[in-house]
């Protein structure tokens, strides 16, 4: 008695049209939606080629499965996770190997499952409820008979053991899949207690999981209805197999200052602070829910849950970007600097949207670029919509004048030097895995990732 | 708006705001007008189009500030407020009926429970965020507001209309918890105001003061004579002391005593007599409570316990309802007994009632003392005076019993006389329907008392303080 997974055929084109070079795996990615009865599986990647300096690595290990890059398929995975909207996210691995490796496939798909869940669900603001399901897929294919094997794991259980599963079919998965959509203005004011750079993320993060917290207890209406208990989510949209008109749910979130913990002072809370950094904006927000009689307070989770992680998303990359730039040592400066903004693409043929973050120097075509790296999608730039979320007008530079922010004092605001070279006038590397990168800025990367959100 | 006591409902919004400010240097001169923005800006939120009450218990939201807009069709703006009710569900919907007697008096004004929210979506614009950061020293201050408005209205009120002036309530209040906060500010120390209602004889109704919490009510005396003087409230007896702070009708009392068990009864019916009851609130203290095994002994204690429950309510003493052992000790402390009496199961008269009392809480007592039992049928006259003006309940011992005296009905034509006794020999559990039933506190005539036994009462004396 196994999870079942309904697999777009999309994603059985794309498996088999997968090319390995004789004797060598392949890596991938499977994203999809897990409900508590099934799951839904509608993309798959294989993991980027990593472009090494010099020399290729000997082979270290026996087999071409001990060369398995565990780093950069999970850093992969990291990557790809930012851009899937809510309600979508990586739901396991897929594995080609020729037939003679097939049996120790197994092996390895395990460890780089287990491996995955922990690096992308580090830093992450928000808790998994009773309900999440935490089973991991693993699909391994014979590179020769195209046969496929497919397992689960329960990434929470480190002695978790493979379960059997079903891999069915079908098509148009998420053709009918309703998408919820809100814009959220955000503001939130976080004090700095020191200035160091683990200081200043330590802060960052424990102010951002406050505000997190804000919108998982907020209440949520769907089209205009509450969002409760397990009243089904009624999309008013009748199941027509001939339609392909994808409904857009609009959601309305209202928060509460509450804080069960501090409500119980009798004085306020007063913090010597350095410093604070305020992040206020509006983010564009979606969510994809199936349309298996879905509950509407999992609806609601699920764009709370990308409100959350587009916050945080953003936040991190601008800070994974200041730390290649400048160094540990500068941390955060004055003035008001713009976060990446969120744009929005279709993968082909489901029609789904998947995200990316645009840096203000950069333009739709870094995004293509990198929609077809880790998504291994080709997008017309001219679909790319970056509408949604509009450009921060003016100068990123630092020490610029501050927009007036009501609550602090006035006058006097110690200023850090302007910055004689504008750190944004050269092309920012790319902060992930790019063409462009070398492999040891690209670890540089995940060490970074890995440092500042550690628990 | 009408204030009245005959109000049919009272809608409540809660909520919680908080503030926030950033201070360069708290005791600084500037300090003050940066607090005072930050309570400006507050205001600005409650007036802006993103607040929203949600109505406890029901799909129905409403944005006041847009117009009037619910969530619910049929609830427009010149709905009446009485039409909210229908989407409200009830927690026990079924045995509140059941609870309802006959001759129950009318149960007080429904109770509707809003909460304050702020919608985040629909934002006004849609740049990216930033981040902003400031790199000066300064002091971080954190406070959450406890929101708290009430309004007493009328069935056939416009729900608009109670939502706008819910509005007003909630500047109202932010302007005086500004006002607290400032007054009670030493540097970066702040008080959270905290708002408190009380319902005060017409016209003034139900009103909302706030004050800051951890300061006793011991030091916020001259507050208090300013609000009797205001709104013209006698200045021998507690109005707006925290114990006296009204106690909405759907809320249960946190200690899970029964509350004046007497209202739920209908007083005899005699010719020509005249009610004179209890004022204010009591608990039922009782045989077998608190895990303590009196049966048989400490019924006076119990009446005292019950006494004493008064007086803290009413707001005249904050400590608590005093245990066996802490009345036992009170009267080794002030000689009347050997220290062997604590841990003892003796029993106690009006005159140790009356010790205790002035012991631990201050309060002077009148004795009054009856040679037989069938004499106090003539003690009409007192006891109505006592209640009328005292209003304190009454302990009365004698034979091998002591009881509670709640009230009276008395005839000054015939003399005619029934006593309103709450009986602290009930061993059961805090069951109203029980309790009236089977008369442990009702309504006995003259024959009650032992004829023939000798009676002492203790009547406690109000203290005059505010």
């Amino acid at each position: 008695m196994g999870r079942s997974y309904f697999v777009d055929e999309a994603v059985e084109e794309y498996l088999v049209g997968i090319q390995t070079a004789p004797g060598s795996c392949v890596t991938g990615l499977l994203a999809g939606q897990s409900s508590p009865q099934r799951d839904f599986v509608v993309l798959a990647v294989q993991t980027p080629h990593r472009e090494s300096e010099g020399q290729p690595k000997a082979s270290r290990g026996v087999s071409p499965l001990d060369d398995i890059d565990v780093e950069w398929v999970t850093e992969h995975a990291k990557q790809v996770s930012r851009m899937l909207p809510g309600g979508l996210c990586i739901l396991g691995l897929f594995l080609v190997t020729p037939p003679e490796l097939s049996k120790d496939a197994q092996n390895a798909l395990k460890r780089l499952i287990f491996a995955m869940d922990k690096y992308i669900t580090k830093g992450r603001l928000w808790e998994l409820s009773e309900e999440d399901v935490t089973d991991q897929v693993t699909l391994h294919i014979c590179s020769k008979t195209k046969k496929t094997v497919c397992k689960t794991f329960d990434v929470k259980d480190p002695k978790s053991s493979a379960k059997p599963a079903d891999w069915k079919y079908q098509t148009g998965v998420s053709s009918s899949w309703p998408m919820l959509s809100c814009s959220v203005a955000v503001d939130v004011q976080i004090p700095m207690t020191g200035s160091s750079s683990d200081i200043t993320d330590k802060c960052m993060k424990d102010g951002l999981r406050r505000w997190a917290k804000q919108i998982e207890a907020a209440c949520c209406l769907i089209n205009g209805r509450h969002a409760l208990d397990d009243s089904e989510l009624v999309s008013g949209q009748k199941k027509n197999p001939k339609t392909t008109h994808r409904q857009t749910l609009p959601a309305r979130i209202f928060v509460s200052d509450e804080q069960a913990e501090l409500d119980e002072r009798s004085s306020a809370l007063v913090q010597l602070c350095s410093g604070s950094v305020k992040v206020r904006g509006v983010v564009h927000c979606r969510a994809y829910i199936h349309n298996n009689k879905p509950k509407a307070r999992h609806a609601a989770q699920a764009i709370k849950r990308d409100i959350i992680n587009t916050v945080c998303s953003r936040v991190e990359m601008f800070l994974e970007d200041l730390l290649i730039n400048e160094g540990s040592h500068k941390g955060l400066c004055s003035g008001q600097q713009a976060l990446p903004r969120r744009v929005f693409a279709p993968v082909p043929v489901s029609g789904l949207s998947v995200c990316d973050y645009m840096f203000p120097d950069e333009s739709t075509a870094d995004v293509a670029e990198r929609l077809k790296e880790m998504l291994d999608c080709k997008t017309p730039e001219e679909d790319i919509d970056t509408s949604l979320e509009g450009n921060q007008l003016f100068s990123n530079v630092c020490g610029s004048e501050i927009t007036e922010s009501p609550s602090d004092d006035s006058s006097k605001h110690v200023f850090s030097e302007v910055q004689t070279e504008n750190p944004k006038n050269q092309k920012a590397p790319q902060y992930y895995a790019g063409v462009a990168i070398t492999a040891a800025v690209a670890l540089l990367a995940t060490a970074t990732s890995l440092l500042y959100f550690n628990e | 708006m009408v204030y009245s006591e005959e109000c049919d409902f009272i809608f409540r919004l809660k909520g919680i705001l908080e503030f926030a400010c950033q201070l360069d240097n708290p005791n600084g001169v500037q300090s003050q007008s940066t607090i005072s923005k930050s309570f400006q800006d507050l205001r600005s939120k409650v007036t802006s189009k993103n607040i929203v009450f949600t109505v406890c218990n029901s799909p129905v939201l409403i944005w006041p500030n847009t117009g009037f807009q619910s969530s619910v069709e049929s609830l427009t703006e010149a709905s009446a407020c009485g039409d909210i009710l229908q989407w409200i569900e009830s927690d026990d919907g079924g045995s509140k009926k059941s609870s309802k007697k006959k001759d129950k008096k009318k149960s007080g004004p429904t109770v509707v429970n809003m909460k304050l929210l702020f919608e985040v979506t629909e934002p006004a614009g849609n740049t990216a965020p930033s981040l902003i950061r400031v790199s000066t020293q300064q002091h971080c201050v954190k406070m959450p507001l406890p929101l708290d408005c009430a309004l007493s209205v009328t069935t056939d009120e416009r729900l608009e209309t109670v939502c706008t002036g819910l509005v007003e309530a909630l500047n109202k209040q932010l302007a005086d918890m500004e006002e607290v906060v400032l007054q009670y500010r030493k540097g970066s120390s702040f008080l959270v105001p905290q708002p408190f209602h009380f319902q005060l004889p017409e016209p003034a109704g139900l009103i909302t003061v706030v004050y800051p919490a951890g300061v006793p009510d011991s030091q916020l005396q001259a507050v208090r004579e300013d609000l009797h003087r205001k709104f013209e409230l006698p200045c021998d007896r507690p109005y707006l002391r925290r114990a006296n702070a009204f106690h909405f009708p759907d809320a249960a009392y946190k200690d899970g005593y029964l509350r004046n068990p007497h209202i739920h009864l209908n007083p005899p019916n005699i010719e020509d007599a005249k009610l004179y009851l209890v004022q204010g609130v009591y608990s039922y203290h009782h045989y077998m409570q608190d895990h303590v095994d009196d049966n048989g002994w400490g019924c006076a204690y119990r009446s005292l316990q019950t006494i004493c429950s008064w007086f803290q309510q009413q707001g005249y003493v904050e400590t608590a309802v005093p245990t066996h052992t802490q009345i036992q000790q009170a009267l080794v402390d002030v000689g009347d007994k050997e220290p062997r009496f604590v841990g003892s199961r003796q029993w106690i008269g009006s005159i140790e009632v009356q010790a205790v009392l002035n012991q631990l809480l201050g309060v002077t007592s009148k004795i009054m003392f009856v040679s037989q039992g069938s004499e106090l049928a003539t003690k009409g006259r007192e006891l109505a005076n006592h209640f009328q003006t005292e209003g304190t309940p009454v302990m009365i011992g004698g034979g091998v019993l002591a009881h509670t005296i709640l009230g009276v009905v008395w005839s000054e034509n015939t003399g005619q006389i029934r006593f309103l006794i709450l009986d602290p020999h009930y061993t059961g559990g805090e069951d109203l329907q029980t309790i009236t039933d089977k008369g442990w506190c009702g309504w006995k005539g003259p024959e009650f008392w032992d004829q023939n036994a000798y009676y002492n009462l203790c009547l406690p004396q109000r203290p005059k303080s505010i």
